[in-house]
């Protein structure tokens, strides 16, 4: 389990809406088995501090909730992306390529040094 | 905007409560899901729900890191102390309904008397940025204070200074009668000069108020409370006229209701140009004289300039026309203080008083404070196991001192929304007295955010002083000994001293109260002792200023000769006079008298009040006729006679017989054809005064009353019945003819006696609540000591103590407290004493009735409240008290 990264710090709201933009309305399971998948099970997510995430995106207009049932006939809470939502997501996914490429053209430099 | 909705949620949810929370079910739906792949997967169902409730890390934990995320949590906290503050505050509903009764009546009081500070001496005139606009007076070398302006020196100052970017000037007090409508009605305005509303930065309401070329004009700005009240707000006023005292003005602007005049004091409803004043105020000074002393300054400093070099340039422009005119601008300098300061003349009485006051309430809400202090002490020892039994369930003694200190926080807080309150009440009793004086006043008082910010800031310091009690008691580990049930108090001796050292400060501060109140009881006992010098029974009093209806000197006359007949010839009237000013108004014209011909230095002379007066004045107000006549048939061309009192003659002539002698003063001559008793001329309090009474006829050509003319009727029975007779005797003789001033003698006194009465009243009340106050923490303390000490007491008995001896102790120990706080208070009581002697009437500061009396009454009352508690121990059954526990 140790050599599995943690998820760092205020990614996973990025990652929550992102999943939800491209798999559309989803409950909270199903968003941590997701992002689990999408990062080919390397990252190890701690699923008890998905909800306070999600309950965080709710609470900032960024995701809405309605009560459904699962695939399983399951009685379940679906989230899905807001407008506010989007416009959040393409700010930071924006934010996020800028700060990764800084900081590759950095670590590029340091390699060729 | 995110978080601000975010935030919002949060706090709904936490004001909310738990309701509507379905975490639990998305959890669960969660962990079945999780535990379902893990059947899939092939494990047992036990282990994949195991394996399932590891990856979520604990249904508790994810619970609270959900619920922190959903409210707020340190508010929570906050209320959760809140509520548990509240409920135990009513559970001892007792000692907090005590406590904040007292806490309410000690910031009440210093509400009430700060609101009076706060009006009179530390709000800024309703001008625009107050702290530019300075007042500026004369100060001739030798004198104690100033004095206003002549019109040329005003015109130097103005165009030498460039310090400021305008100067203005004014007359204080101009007495007008305003006709049209309704029955006419006496206002009073001011004469300003055109740049007067500029240079105050003062807007108008409606209308563009006075522009440079109107100092000459018939123009008038109203007050919006003069418009409100007699045009209805009327918005069609711009630019129609209205009649002031027979001449047509018209309106210009409507000044703001907040303004009443630049020293806050002097109630004005109009204002005019003062070129045109000469119309409405009688005998103005010339305005090419540097003699007279008539016009008050503002000055509005120039941005960026500094008080100093305000002051440097003042002072060279003072010695520039002292050289210029020698004669009589020198030893003059100019003196300046921020726009709408209290005048001068009544600042050190009114901050004396003030001072005095604050003091003393102060001293009110340190009683009341000590005395809740005590209660709080006695519960927090009674509390000991409340706090022991949290301490040994974990809680920390951070939290515990911030539970307590919120509770007594709590406690101040209410206190001073009940002292807000009670001020409420307070200020408006204290706006709606009626000052003895014949010229408006606005001395209203509210309650403004400057007085409550300060209650406020009392309230939160009452709080944290009352916290510091029992934050002590739990400060004080032993929960061991706590637990069961055995409290570190118990014990008499060293720690209880900090609780006697309590009822020591109070009853301390409350001698010290109680003798200055005293003190004030006093000097209104001998104010009402005072012989005022004239008979009130039966006397009606009505005034009238025909000056400001465009009547001529010698009409005027004609008119008082035929109002006076008419109101004689009235059924129950005994005799009708005329005065210009009743005595006991405030104030009066004075002049400076010496014997004719012997005006040198060296030679006697006095101040004297002058009165005009009719013939039988004096005997219509019962004054003894000591020597010499009364008026008689004085005509206004003949020689010119006066009436003096005795302490004129006194001084004037000493044993010499005055009758037929001459006296000059004002710019004229009289010569004296009799004498009469003294009188209090303007105030209850003043030394006696000399007086000189000339004829009314005589006096109203050259020295017109600016105050207008008082009709005297003395009545056989209740006079009050003769007002609707008289005014109608005024209209119909002149229909515009506007009345005021309508009271018998005895009101018109008793507003005479007003300030003493206001004074020994606040006083008097303060005391009242402190002695109450002092007493129940004196009985407190030893009745707790007694309970305390029961089963002491109860062994000492069994052993033999008689009651008689028991009753002894309690009593010795309660009366060498009183003892000790009377020791420290007497002194402090003394030098206090030295600063309410001036404001004290016809009695020593240091008046041996009230240094004595005071103590004794404490002492006896302090006395039953031992008493009590002391007839309790000696009755304390042995038996019954060894079985206790």
């Amino acid at each position: 389990m140790g050599e599995k990264p943690d998820v760092w710090q205020g990614t996973l709201a990025l990652m929550v809406l992102r999943t939800l933009e491209t798999m559309g309305p989803q409950h909270g399971y199903g968003l941590a088995r997701r992002i689990e998948q999408t990062s080919g099970d390397r990252l190890e997510l701690n699923y008890g501090t998905l909800y306070p995430t999600l309950l965080k995106l709710e609470q900032e207009g960024c995701i809405r909730s309605q009560w459904g049932s699962s695939e399983n006939n399951r009685r379940a809470k679906f989230y899905e992306l807001t407008k506010s939502g989007q416009r959040r997501l393409r700010k930071a996914t924006q934010q996020w390529e800028q700060a990764t490429e800084i900081l590759a053209r950095f670590l590029g430099d340091t390699g060729k040094a | 905007m995110n978080r601000l909705r975010a935030f919002c949620i949060r706090l709904f949810n936490t004001l909310r409560g738990a309701h509507g929370d379905d975490f639990a079910d998305e959890l669960e739906t969660h962990l079945a899901l999780d535990t379902e792949r893990g059947v899939r997967n092939g494990l047992s169902p036990e282990e994949a729900r195991r394996q399932a409730l590891i990856r979520c890390g604990g249904i508790a934990q994810a619970q609270d890191t959900y619920a922190e995320r959903r409210g707020l949590p340190w508010l929570e906290s906050f209320l959760s102390d809140l509520r548990y503050c509240a409920r135990s505050l009513l559970r001892n509903r007792t000692v907090t309904v005590v406590a904040i009764l007292s806490i309410g009546l000690g910031l009440g009081a210093n509400t009430t008397i700060f609101s009076m500070v706060s009006r009179f001496v530390l709000r800024p005139p309703p001008v625009g940025d107050p702290g530019t606009l300075l007042s500026l007076h004369i100060l001739h070398e030798g004198d104690r204070c100033c004095n206003q302006f002549p019109w040329p020196v005003y015109t130097d100052v103005r165009s030498q200074a460039a310090v400021f970017s305008g100067v203005a000037a004014y007359f204080d007090l101009i007495p007008a009668s305003i006709s049209g409508g309704s029955e006419p009605e006496r206002v009073w305005g001011q004469g300003v000069t055109p740049n007067f509303f500029r240079v105050a930065e003062l807007p108008m309401v409606m209308g563009a108020g006075f522009s440079d070329s109107d100092s000459d004009k018939p123009v008038v700005v109203l007050s919006e409370r003069l418009w409100r009240r007699r045009f209805n707000g009327d918005r069609s006023i711009i630019g129609s006229t209205v009649i002031l005292s027979g001449h047509t003005f018209t309106v210009t602007g409507i000044a703001p209701a907040a303004f009443h005049s630049i020293d806050q004091i002097i109630d004005a409803e109009f204002w005019v140009p003062l070129g045109l004043t000469p119309q409405l105020a009688a005998n103005l000074p010339p305005r090419d004289s540097r003699d007279y002393h008539w016009l008050s300054v503002i000055g509005r400093v120039r941005p960026g300039v500094t008080r100093n070099e305000v002051a440097a340039q003042l002072s060279t422009i003072a010695a520039r026309l002292a050289a210029s005119y020698p004669a009589t601008d020198k030893g003059n300098h100019f003196v300046f203080e921020q726009a709408g300061s209290l005048p001068p003349f009544v600042r050190r009485m009114t901050l004396l008083f003030l001072s005095a006051l604050s003091i003393v309430v102060l001293l009110l809400l340190a009683i009341a404070g000590f005395n809740v202090a005590n209660l709080l002490f006695a519960q927090a020892i009674n509390r000991q196991r409340e706090m022991a039994v949290r301490l040994a369930l974990g809680a920390t003694r951070g939290r515990l001192l911030r539970l307590l200190l919120m509770e007594s926080l709590l406690l101040g807080l209410a206190g001073g929304a009940m002292g807000a309150l009670l001020s409420l009440w307070s200020t408006a009793a204290l706006s709606s007295l009626r000052m003895p004086a014949p010229i408006p006043l606005d001395l209203r008082v509210d309650i403004d955010g400057r007085t409550l910010a300060y209650t406020f800031l009392l309230s939160v310091l009452c709080g944290l002083f009352l916290g510091l009690a029992p934050a002590w008691a739990a400060s004080r580990p032993g929960i061991a000994n706590a637990l069961k049930g055995e409290t570190g108090f118990a014990a008499p001796g060293r720690r209880l001293s900090a609780r006697n050292l309590l009822v020591v400060a109070q009853i301390a501060m409350a001698l010290i109260l109680l003798s200055v109140n005293g003190l004030f009881l006093r000097s209104l006992q001998s104010a009402s002792r005072i012989d005022i010098g004239f008979d009130t029974r039966g006397v009606f009093l009505l005034s009238v200023d025909p000056r400001l209806n465009g009547y001529s000197p010698a009409k005027i006359s004609a008119f008082l000769a035929q109002l006076r007949e008419r109101a004689a010839a009235l059924p129950g009237v005994q005799m009708a006079v005329c005065t210009d000013v009743a005595p006991l108004s405030g104030g009066n014209r004075s002049d400076t008298f010496s014997v004719s011909g012997h005006s040198g230095k060296g030679d006697p002379s006095s101040p004297a009040d002058l009165y005009m007066v009719t013939p039988g004045y004096f005997d219509a107000l019962g004054m003894p006729r000591l020597e010499g006549r009364d008026f008689s048939h004085e005509t206004a061309t003949g020689p010119r006679v006066a009436v003096v009192n005795k302490v004129f003659a006194d001084r004037l002539f000493g044993s010499a017989n005055p009758i037929g002698q001459r006296v000059d003063g004002g710019g004229s001559t009289y010569q004296i054809v009799g004498v009469v008793g003294n009188v209090k001329s303007r105030t209850i309090g003043e030394d006696t005064r000399a007086v000189l009474y000339r004829s009314l006829d005589q006096s109203i050509a050259n020295d017109p009353s600016m105050m207008g003319y008082t009709l005297i009727v003395r009545t056989r029975g209740n006079p009050s019945g003769i007002a609707d007779a008289l005014r109608r005797e005024v209209h119909r003789l002149d229909p515009a003819m506007a009345v005021y001033n309508l009271e018998t003698m005895d009101e018109h006194v008793r507003a005479a006696y007003v300030l003493p009465r206001v004074a020994a009243m606040l006083f008097g009340v303060f005391g009242g609540i402190g002695l109450v106050l002092a007493t129940v923490g004196l009985y407190g303390v030893m009745n707790f000591a007694v309970a305390r000490r029961t089963r002491e007491i109860g062994i000492r008995m069994a052993l033999g103590a008689q009651p008689a001896a028991v009753l002894r102790i309690v009593l010795r120990r309660g009366m060498a407290l009183t003892l000790a706080a009377m020791a420290l208070g007497w002194p402090a009581a003394w030098m206090l004493a030295k600063i309410a002697s001036s404001f004290l009437y016809g009695i020593a500061p240091h008046d041996a009735a009230t240094f004595t009396l005071v103590p004794i009454l404490l002492a006896l009352v302090a006395l039953v409240a031992v008493w009590i508690p002391a007839r309790r121990a000696a009755s304390i059954n042995p038996t019954q008290a060894l079985r206790m526990e």
